[in-house]
């Protein structure tokens, strides 16, 4: 199911227009509106807000790049599971 | 274990031999073909050379002074990686092209190769690096000094007497340019992937995550208890701070640089650097490694970021204060005791030092190299020992880039945090983006644009940036307090008034204003030129068709040049033997024939080869210049086609324009047979259609006649001799009816030395060729040959194409011609043997009316007896005779007579002779005297028509009862006797007429009687053959006679033509049946 499902993101992902987006809306969070949101000296766990949000947002995005690279060559592992679909 | 300078030393000496190792084992397994590099994961690590020293130390010293905004640095390249797969693959596929071996290169090659671009870039670029470069060699420094315990700069040597003073920074350039010579400046084409380099930089990538990640550790969870820890801690001792460190500061200032300047200026920073260009693009091995990296290279960001905060908020606990943040790696281990983990750390510095130094060196000597000091070795004639000029000018380039680093090192170190050293530079680099950005996806982007919008950013950053860094130690001087002249609106640092910014974000501002606004105003005014606008179809990949634009078609050499000079001029840059072999290779892929002369067409693409494989080793730039001086001091250069359909017709379509003539062409052969109306029109047409002056068409009808002129349409038109101008062309040719190609001449000067063509020339013609008239498989007919006075390269690949095209319809056309002709041959000939047929017919008709018009109507009455004559004719036309005279109421004259032959001469013959019987009738002369008479009258008429007759002539008297009868040659008659069984046959002595010229002939005589039945017939009757080819017989004619006797002499007389037809058993009769019958009856 989570090959399938991966498959499904990976297919709506392989799309020139969804890099542009997603390029455009990296720059917009790492911009005046979003840091305003989170540019409180607040903590969230005891981690500084700010300091969760870079981090977190830039494990997030790494794994957005990851997907997108995958979806443009699909891995072995993948077909695998397609062939033996069960009938 | 104390640390002092030898262990550090030794240690580091230890680790850069490691690195040497490191780099010749990669070298091995790549000439071994099992390739270390070539994967994305040492890709990746590669591109990982952005984390330099700044990384290691600069980035803890900001986290700790002004926070999380550090962290800008990182994100921006972590955000542009997104676009790698489009932006990036773009920029290495065309690089890969055209062998670009820098970005300078790269930019240039957009622009039309220009080197006045190549040149400025370098200069940015050279400027760019020092302040980097400065920051490398200042960690490096301290860092030693810190872990070593020393406290000077300087290094005495111990156990020398008076101590050798060395300057550690000193000491360290060198040793950093020796690393870039020797890892980078080994062979001369810069293009060469260098496996060994990029090998020893992944692997100290590695080296510097783990240093990091190390150091990290030790201070999260040995010092400390985990980040919480730290983070509670430090909230607690110092919440203000805690607050700054952890919030971005919105308010500016002179030295809070905003963190959207610092995400631009990286996001530009991680592709425009030179050493970033290096790795991402010159040093790629695969394309496909792209998409492994876009992800592989952030999380390594991600990764050695992870304990910069920890160590920074670690330090300032430890520490109590924020001074020496930037060494806070080593400086925290060493305070607590740990010197391990500070060597772990100095090395991790080093590593990355060393790594920055290695891949900038290399990238920007390159750059010198092929930008600012080949323009000037191209004006020397190439020597023998270039090659080794030329790798040698490289590796001072090296140490000149590091020594540059270094003295801006000794002006500005003090006064600046590493960081903002290194924003200095990223800057610098950042004047590349519009050029960059616009030469990709902006057809418009122009050459002028891109030099006048680089060098006012330039021009600015050297004034806002550069100049007040140098000043930075004394903010007091006239130039920084007042500005240039004295002017405040030229302030460096608020130019044109705009104060409140921070230096940075200052210069940022205004150098991109500039830059962007002077390439978008002169792209837009000014437009581009031929070459450039090849380029951005080549960089865009869209063909652009404006109706004004003028087709940039193929060019051609106006003089020819050979493989052999070719061959020359490369080897003058990478050595004979390399170029011979890179030549051979060439020519074998375009499947050309060494040993023949280049075709015409090959050559442009041939010297487009020749520059590519120059550019390799000096770049694209000077690779141009170079190959346009040759060629200019060979007298050759490339020129324009001449587009032949463009000035004729309104539209620029040209494929349109060949099908219209292809069209009027096959008009004009459709329309008529005639082969010399279609040779003159279709002459007619290629004068007009493409302006030439001359056009001749010479056929041959076969293989060993001479070709002569068929069609002669143009000027000059003069009686074809021996004299005439185009037998000098005669050798084409020759050629091309034996080889059926196309044999032309572009540029008649060309070819003075070869052959003679004076008179040719002298009549002012500059071009022609020859195009053989053949069908596929046959041989050839003849030629077209075309004339030129105006126009020198006319004839292109396609027109001449489009010449053998219209040439196969000639041919074709021909053979038609040829083929109607035979038809139309042999169709007359058939109707002439149909009318000789005809006439022959007719003739033998005719001849047949005048037989039987010949012939007596009736036969006359006389007393006593009974006469019937018949003559039937047969197919063809007979000569017999039969006639009755009545001499007087009892005496009959009967004769019978066969003319051979079967024509109207017979026919005429036989009316010949019944005239003379007529003249001679009216004599009482004998039957054999009449004879002699006939014969010697008609001798010399038979003797020259070589016809002969037969006669038997006799006279019956009815008062006598007696027959007299002579004969010459002719069937015996026979006389049936009633009572007899027999039949009695008369006959007498005589030849046939017309053999002797006199003759006399044997008369006799016999009585007939009551009852006697006669028949006098010619040879149709005996001869007649019946189906076994048995003859009749005068035999049977007597039997016929004798059963016949007793019937009236009409009924015999048809008797007997029935019984020819029955015993023939045919209804056409061979010979006529002729036969006249008489019965006595009283």
């Amino acid at each position: 199911m989570w090959h399938s499902t991966r498959h499904r993101i990976l297919r709506r992902l392989h799309l020139r227009e969804s890099w542009v987006i997603f390029f455009v809306l990296g720059n917009v969070m790492l911009n005046f509106p979003f840091l305003k949101i989170f540019n409180q000296p607040s903590t969230l766990f005891g981690f500084p807000l700010l300091y969760l949000y870079f981090t977190v947002g830039w494990a997030i995005s790494i794994g957005v790049i990851y997907l997108f690279a995958s979806s443009v060559e699909p891995e072995p592992g993948d077909q695998q599971t397609e062939e033996q679909a069960p009938p | 274990m104390t640390l002092n300078i030898l262990h550090v030393t030794a240690i580091a000496a230890a680790y850069t031999g490691l690195l040497f190792l490191v780099a010749w084992y990669a070298r091995r397994r790549f000439e071994q073909g099992r390739s270390l590099v070539n994967n994305p994961y040492v890709y990746s690590l590669s591109i990982a050379v952005y984390c330099t020293s700044w990384t290691f130390y600069g980035s803890v010293g900001k986290a700790a002074t002004s926070g999380i905004d550090f962290l800008m640095i990182y994100l921006g390249p972590s955000l542009v990686a997104f676009s790698w797969f489009f932006v990036l693959r773009r920029i290495i596929r065309i690089s890969k092209e055209n062998n670009v071996s820098s970005i300078a290169d790269f930019i240039s090659l957009r622009y039309g190769s220009s080197q006045l671009l190549g040149s400025l870039i370098t200069l940015i670029a050279v400027l760019g690096i020092m302040p980097y470069i400065a920051l490398q060699i200042k960690a490096v420094v301290t860092s030693f000094a810190l872990v070593s315990g020393v406290t000077e700069r300087t290094i005495t040597l111990p156990g020398a007497d008076s101590s050798v003073i060395l300057p550690t920074g000193l000491t360290l350039a060198v040793m950093l340019s020796i690393f870039g010579v020797i890892f980078g400046a080994r062979r001369l084409p810069s293009t060469e992937r260098h496996e060994g380099l990029i090998a020893a930089v992944a692997f100290e990538s590695v080296v510097k995550l783990v240093s990091l990640i190390g150091v990290g550790v030790f201070v999260t969870w040995y010092l400390f208890d985990g980040f919480e820890d730290i983070l509670f801690r430090f909230h607690t001792q110092y919440p203000l701070l805690f607050e700054r460190l952890f919030t971005l500061n919105t308010t500016q200032g002179n030295d809070v640089i905003p963190s959207s300047t610092m995400l631009f200026l990286s996001m530009g920073a991680i592709i425009l650097l030179p050493r970033q260009f290096h790795v991402l693009v010159i040093e790629n091995a695969d394309l496909r490694h792209i998409s492994k990296a876009m992800w592989l290279f952030p999380t390594y960001l991600f990764l050695i970021n992870l304990f910069i905060m920890p160590i920074a908020l670690g330090g300032i606990l430890q520490s109590g204060s924020t001074t020496g943040a930037d060494y806070f790696v080593i400086s925290v281990p060493l305070a607590a005791g740990n010197e391990s983990m500070a060597l772990l750390a100095f090395l991790g510095g080093l590593s990355a030092a060393a790594g920055m130094v290695m891949v900038e060196s290399v990238a920007i000597s390159t750059m010198l190299l092929n930008n600012l000091f080949m323009p000037v070795i191209v004006r020397i004639t190439p020597k023998q020992w270039f090659p080794l000029l030329l790798i040698n000018l490289k590796r001072v380039a090296i140490f000149l880039v590091v020594f540059l680093g270094y003295f801006y090192y000794r002006a500005v170190g003090d006064s600046f945090m590493l960081v903002n050293m290194g924003l200095i530079s990223f800057l610098a680099a950042m004047q590349f983006l519009p050029a960059l950005l616009g030469g990709l996806y902006w057809s418009k982007g122009n050459k002028i644009g891109a030099i006048s919008g680089m060098a006012l950013g330039f021009i600015i950053w050297c004034y806002t940036l550069l100049i007040p860094s140098l000043y930075a130690g004394a903010p007091d001087s006239p130039i920084m307090r007042d500005g240039l002249f004295g002017q405040a609106l030229l302030k460096p640092t608020a130019l044109f008034g705009l104060t409140g910014m921070d230096m940075w974000s200052h210069a940022l501002f205004w150098s991109m204003l500039f830059n962007v606004g002077a390439y978008l105003v002169c792209s837009l005014l000014i437009s581009q030129s031929d070459l450039e606008k090849e380029q951005v179809r080549r960089f865009i990949g869209k063909f652009e068709t404006e109706r004004r634009q003028v087709k940039s078609a193929a060019k051609r050499l106006s003089k020819p040049v050979t493989i052999p000079q070719f061959i020359g001029l490369m080897g003058k840059f990478i050595g004979p033997e390399e170029a011979s072999q890179a030549m051979t290779t060439y020519l074998k892929g375009r499947m050309i024939d060494e040993e023949v002369m280049v075709p015409e067409f090959e050559l442009p693409a041939m010297k487009r080869f020749v520059e590519r494989t120059l550019a390799a080793s000096v770049g694209a730039a000077a690779a141009g210049a170079i190959m346009d001086s040759y060629l200019s001091d060979m007298g050759s250069r490339m020129e324009s086609v001449y587009d032949i359909f463009s000035t004729v017709r309104a539209s620029l379509d040209q494929s349109r324009e060949a099908l219209y003539v292809r069209l009027k062409a096959s008009e004009i052969i459709n329309r008529t047979l005639d082969l010399q109306t279609i040779m003159d029109e279709l002459l007619q047409l290629l004068l007009k259609e493409f302006r030439l002056d001359v056009a001749l068409i010479q056929i041959r009808t076969s293989s060993d006649v001479p070709l002569s002129v068929q069609s002669y349409q143009g000027c000059d038109r003069r009686p074809i001799n021996p004299e005439h101008w185009y037998l000098e062309s005669d050798p084409y040719i020759k050629m091309a009816m034996i080889d059926q190609t196309t044999h032309f001449v572009n540029d008649i000067k060309n070819l003075q030395a070869i052959i003679d063509l004076s008179k040719t020339s002298s009549e002012g013609f500059v071009s022609f060729a020859h195009i053989p008239i053949y069908r596929e498989g046959e041989e050839s007919l003849g030629v077209l040959s075309v004339y030129s006075k105006s126009i020198i390269g006319l004839f292109t690949e396609e027109f001449v194409g489009l010449l053998t095209s219209l040439t196969g319809q000639l041919a074709q056309a021909a053979r038609l011609a040829s083929e109607m002709q035979a038809k139309e041959r042999e169709r007359r000939e058939k109707e002439q043997a149909l009318l000789a047929n005809a006439r022959v017919k007719r003739d033998m008709e005719i001849a047949e009316q005048i037989q039987l018009s010949l012939l007596p109507a009736a036969p006359p009455v006389l007393f006593g007896i009974e006469l019937a004559g018949r003559c039937y004719p047969a197919a063809h036309v007979g000569g017999d005779y039969y006639d009755f005279f009545k001499r007087d109421d009892h005496t009959i004259d009967l004769l019978i007579a066969d003319v051979s032959g079967h024509s109207v001469g017979a026919a005429l013959i036989m009316a010949e002779v019944r005239t003379l019987l007529r003249a001679h009738s009216s004599r009482a002369v004998s039957p054999s005297s009449i004879l002699g008479v006939l014969n010697s009258q008609l001798y010399e008429d038979l003797t020259r028509a070589e016809l002969f007759i037969t006669m038997f002539y006799a006279r019956y008297s009815a008062a006598t009862g007696r027959l007299s009868y002579a004969n010459a040659g002719h069937n015996k008659p026979l006389i049936h006797r009633q009572g007899e069984q027999s039949c009695i046959e008369l006959d007498a002595e005589g030849l046939i007429l017309g053999i002797k010229p006199s003759m006399i002939f044997e008369e006799r005589s016999i009585n007939l009687q009551q009852g006697d039945t006669l028949l006098f017939y010619t040879d149709g009757i005996p001869e007649a053959t019946n189906r076994t080819g048995e003859l009749l017989g005068t035999g049977q004619v007597c039997q016929h006679l004798t059963l016949q006797s007793t019937l009236p002499v009409d009924t015999i007389a048809d008797s007997f033509f029935e019984l020819v037809k029955e015993y023939s058993q045919s209804t056409t009769l061979q010979d006529d049946v002729s036969m006249v019958v008489m019965k006595i009856v009283a």
